[in-house]
């Protein structure tokens, strides 16, 4: 699918009819903001308008493993623009009906939209609340926030810490509990379920619905600082789709001893984190480091990180950030081609980025991103469409976006 | 000509509005008078208007309203409590809304919208002047400008 396919006008004029279909909906719905009438439906919304490109052709570059191609050296609004609407149902004060939608470059390489969310949330006391239903995941701090451009300093995520992370929803429940603690709070939150969607692999989509899904995070909040410790895993329902990968690639499948060696069926990959936050008048920092155990030899565990600081100057904010990656292998391949599956999974590099955000209205945040990505040739996970002969690892990504909420 | 004319009146209606600005009145935060809360840190006020605490010690439900970013109190009252800008207010319940953790406070558009709003729930709390603070409400926090 080409681009021009991707943003045909056809779609854009039915998603731009849903959206005024919406908003239309929204403005005789949504009562004025008066405190006394406390309105049963709202309708807000999300979005990022953005173009990127990098200084390589030799890698395409995405945002997450969601994403099935990337960008090259041409301007592209291919991996950051985004549009989502909710609407909430306060049916009674304890309960409230929450249904998500999202238009984003997904899986089969389309804008399509999706339910991102949809479920039920009953507050047991006014500091524990159930939910149920499509959930958002929480496997690193702010990961169910990831596409809501305007609530964060930097363009993107980082994605160093994010790529491993194609995971955005689960079919099942969660609980979340605030305690006030004298003057901090202590908040936890525990959800289990089982995961839906696709992770693209070359032409070809790893079936992840159904692979159950359980974690849940610790967190302190003392002033200005929040610190969170979240553990979670998943155990994966189905294979890769290597054989079908190798197939096309190098004209036959995988003989079984391959195919055993490479299962990803049945294993079970956990995820730790460990985040700070410091966030008080001009200043705001973070710092998150996390660790992924694959349960499969065909993927690579990793470690990874970042360090982002910005700092207020009225409307604007210049940040600094630096994150890392890196993955090892689990033990000797089999052959040849295991080695070559196994490579694929690897990533070694580091990335340093500054840019600056600009909220240049009520609601609307524009930002301008420069990011030095500096890794080993081998570091191709993160990536699509490598050249492994010609990749060295190296290459500057510029963003320029415009994020808003209405 | 013209362009010293504009200057004028510029130069003048500054400083006419100056006057004004300087007599801002403290900002303060109010509850229900009979909701038994008698004073709050600035901590127990950011944790009740950022939701990270939706109760009061005494187990009674806390109920914040906010006003819109229309009004100069809603500035001034986060940069005085937290030194946050409204766009960084606003970001920090993007998160929240499309998370799918909570929703913000209501908000009430003028400081009479405020007091009927505190007065009529009992955990109701909001921030006004200082001056229109009135016996069935009871100040618990003072903002120091």
């Amino acid at each position: 699918m080409t681009l021009s396919n991707v943003f045909s006008r056809t779609f854009w004029a039915h998603l731009l009819k849903r959206l005024i279909v919406a908003c239309v909906l929204a403005q005789s719905i949504a009562l004025p903001a008066i405190a006394e009438s406390e309105s049963a439906f709202s309708l807000q919304g999300f979005g990022t308008l953005g173009v990127a490109r990098t200084t390589t052709d030799d890698v395409e570059f995405v945002r997450d493993l969601s994403q099935p191609r990337g960008i090259g050296k041409e301007w592209s609004p291919l991996v950051d623009s985004v549009l989502g609407l909710q609407g909430a149902w306060r049916i009674d004060p304890q309960l409230e009906a929450v249904l998500q939608v999202t238009s984003r470059y997904r899986y089969d390489q389309t804008f399509y939209p999706e339910v991102a969310w949809a479920y039920l949330k009953y507050d047991l006391t006014p500091n524990l609340s159930l939910r149920a239903g499509r959930l958002g995941t929480e496997f690193f701090m702010m990961a169910d926030s990831r596409w809501v451009g305007y609530s964060f300093l930097a363009a993107r995520p980082p994605g160093d810490y994010f790529w491993y992370l194609p995971f955005y929803s689960i079919h099942g429940a969660d609980a979340a509990i605030s305690v006030p603690l004298g003057e901090n709070t202590i908040r936890a939150k525990a959800f289990y379920g089982h995961s839906n969607g696709q992770i693209p692999l070359a032409d070809e989509q790893w079936e992840i619905a159904g692979s159950p899904m359980i974690g849940g995070y610790l967190e302190y909040q003392m002033d200005a600082w929040q610190l969170r410790a979240s553990y979670a895993n998943i155990k994966f329902k189905n294979d890769l789709p290597i054989s079908a990968v190798m197939r096309k690639l190098i004209g036959r499948g995988m003989t079984g001893a391959e195919a055993a060696f490479l299962s990803a069926r049945n294993t079970r990959t956990h995820y730790y984190s460990l985040g700070i936050v410091y966030d008080q008048g001009p200043w705001q920092a973070q710092l998150m480091l996390n660790h992924i155990e694959q349960g499969s030899n065909a993927l690579e565990s990793s470690d990874g990180g970042y360090l982002l600081a910005g700092y207020r100057v009225d409307q604007v904010t210049p940040y600094l950030g630096y994150s890392w990656v890196l993955s090892r292998q689990h033990g000797k391949p089999l052959n040849a081609l295991a080695a070559y599956v196994m490579e694929d999974s690897h990533s070694e590099q580091q990335t340093t980025f500054l840019g600056m955000r600009w909220d240049v209205a009520k609601s609307i945040a524009l930002k301008a991103q420069w990011d030095l990505v500096r890794g080993d040739s081998t570091s191709i996970f993160p990536y699509r469409q490598d050249h492994r002969e010609t990749w060295n690892g190296k290459m500057d990504v510029f963003t320029l976006t415009m994020d808003f909420i209405f | 000509m013209k362009l010293r004319h504009l200057f004028l009146v510029f130069a003048l209606s500054w400083l006419v509005l100056q006057p004004a600005a300087e007599v801002r009145a403290e900002l303060v935060v109010v509850v229900n008078a009979r909701c038994g809360v008698a004073a709050m840190t600035r901590n127990e006020v950011v944790n009740v208007f950022f939701g990270r605490n939706r109760q009061f010690f005494n187990g009674i439900e806390a109920q914040p309203v906010d006003m819109p970013d229309a009004h100069p109190d809603r500035a001034r009252f986060y940069s005085g409590l937290v030194g946050k800008d409204i766009s960084e207010v606003n970001a920090y319940w993007s998160r929240q809304v499309f998370s799918g953790r909570m929703q913000p406070p209501p908000k009430a558009s003028t400081t009479e919208d405020v007091l009927k709003w505190v007065i009529s729930h009992p955990g109701g709390i909001g921030f006004i002047d200082l001056s229109k603070a009135d016996a069935r409400v009871r100040v618990v926090y003072e903002l120091t400008p």
